[in-house]
């Protein structure tokens, strides 16, 4: 169930972002609300990955569809980031807003990078290229001041689906 | 976890790698083809974005009609300032329109009409109670304009040269007390006489008809009558009211002229009418003028 409250959660905000993106000044940046996911799902997958890659791959899915990319590209990078934040997750702890402003910030050039090498891959265009890094460095920015914050929504959610009470504090202090 | 449950694991981790890929794939090959389940996401979907975007858009609205108005003093300052410029460019535009229109106007006419003519500009009205007298500058210099020549405008007559000056004229209008036209009503015939009325405020004429030409009737066109030494044809107005005299020989009308004369600009002073034919070869017999100006 906390997967699917999660996937609904990312849905729900990917949905609004989507809505409410073209009042903003930012055109075309906009915060990688499936990368955050993704990798949120991937460092909380302590000991089975499979679960965690499945809500990643289905957020990733649902937001070719809402974003109007090619189906299935999202949710490719969404699994990749998924499995590497599970592969790190031991290594790197990601605690405070700065640490998780600058590991959001890494993981969405990451992902940018991914959807620029999938497109060209797949012989899909993605413009000139100097304009699509500097849409992703902006992006990323964008994703690293909302990082926290939204890690923070993440772990709420976790926690309330907590069975114990010891993995309750566990889940809002972000322990995986 | 066992090493059987790692490799399951991660074995379904491959497989859900490899499945969005394949998608993708699929996907760019043909990118219009959706499944059952990406049509019900978009259904349900959209119509949500349609309402977070409409609440955005009056809570937005709100905010900046009614709490954020920092910039809109200057901003008014500016329209306002903006929107003066762009009237008195209209206004410009507007009058250069009319002053075109009229300039094609008259020369269409001058085309049409078989006379000799000057054109000439209107430079000033007489205010006098007595007289309705409007001053022209003929268009090219010359002591070809002389007393009693009519001048008209492309929509009618407007009056006759009364005093001529170097390159001005002074122009008695049809409506003044002097003036006195003869004219035929084209419908049937009638002749009969425009006498002006001078009066202070319209510019409404007197038609004098003899009843044995034939009844006017309100709304008959009145024009001047050809007597050789004036272009007959030429507009003169249209009668707004009758009145019938059953006791007199002539039946009397007021006739509104068709010339604005509030708008007067550009003018034709007609220098001489056209030839009249001459299958005999004899010599015509001169002219009597149509337009007959009273003593001054």
């Amino acid at each position: 169930m906390r997967f699917v409250a999660q996937v609904f959660f990312a849905y729900g905000v990917v949905l609004v972002l989507g809505a409410l993106w073209r009042f903003t000044p930012f055109e075309r940046s906009m915060p990688d609300v499936v990368a955050l996911s993704a990798v949120y799902l991937g460092l909380r997958a302590r000991t089975q990955v499979a679960p965690a890659m499945t809500a990643a791959v289905v957020i990733g899915y649902l937001a070719d569809l809402l974003m109007g990319a090619p189906r299935g590209m999202l949710a490719t990078i969404a699994g990749i980031l998924c499995l590497t934040g599970h592969f790190v997750q031991g290594r790197i702890i990601v605690r405070g807003r700065v640490v998780a402003g600058v590991f959001s910030f890494v993981v969405t050039l990451i992902s940018g990078l991914l959807a620029l090498g999938l497109r060209s891959a797949f012989g899909l265009s993605s413009g000139p290229v100097g304009s699509a890094l500097w849409t992703l460095f902006l992006s990323a920015i964008l994703t690293g001041v909302m990082g926290p914050w939204y890690f923070r929504l993440c772990r709420l959610i976790d926690a309330r689906f907590a069975r114990t009470q010891r993995e309750r504090d566990e889940a809002l202090e972000g322990h995986p | 976890m066992t090493l059987k449950r790692r490799i399951l694991d991660y074995t379904l981790a491959g497989i859900l790698l490899l499945l969005p890929l394949v998608i993708f794939r699929a996907s760019v090959r043909d990118p219009g083809d959706l499944t059952a389940f990406d049509r019900a996401v978009l259904r349900l979907s959209s119509p949500l974005q349609a309402v977070v975007g409409w609440v955005v858009d009056g809570v937005g609205g709100t905010w900046s009609r009614y709490v954020w108005l920092v910039d809109v003093e200057e901003e008014n300052r500016e329209l306002r300032e903006e929107n003066e410029k762009l009237r008195m460019q209209a206004s410009v535009a507007m009058r250069r329109a009319t002053d075109t229109q009229q300039l094609e106007d008259l020369l269409l006419l001058k085309r049409r009409a078989e006379a000799e003519t000057i054109g000439a500009r209107v430079i000033a009205s007489s205010v006098n109670e007595f007289l309705r007298v409007t001053r022209i500058k003929l268009d090219r210099t010359g002591s070809e304009v002389d007393v009693g020549m009519p001048v008209v405008d492309s929509r009618g007559l407007v009056g006759v040269v009364r005093r001529a000056f170097g390159n001005y004229s002074d122009v008695m209008l049809v409506s003044d007390a002097d003036s006195e036209i003869s004219v035929v009503i084209p419908r049937n015939g009638a002749r009969g006489d425009l006498y002006g009325l001078g009066l202070e405020d319209s510019y409404r004429c007197k038609l004098r008809v003899d009843k044995r030409s034939g009844p006017v009737e309100v709304g008959d066109v009145v024009v001047t009558k050809d007597l050789g030494a004036f272009p007959g044809g030429i507009e003169v107005g249209v009668v707004s009211s009758v009145s019938d005299t059953n006791y007199h020989w002539y039946q009397e009308a007021e006739v509104a002229p068709v010339v604005d004369f509030g708008s007067l600009s550009r003018v034709m002073v007609v220098l001489s009418p056209p030839p009249p034919p001459d299958p005999d070869g004899d010599e015509p017999a001169p002219a009597k003028s149509a337009y007959r100006v009273g003593s001054f």
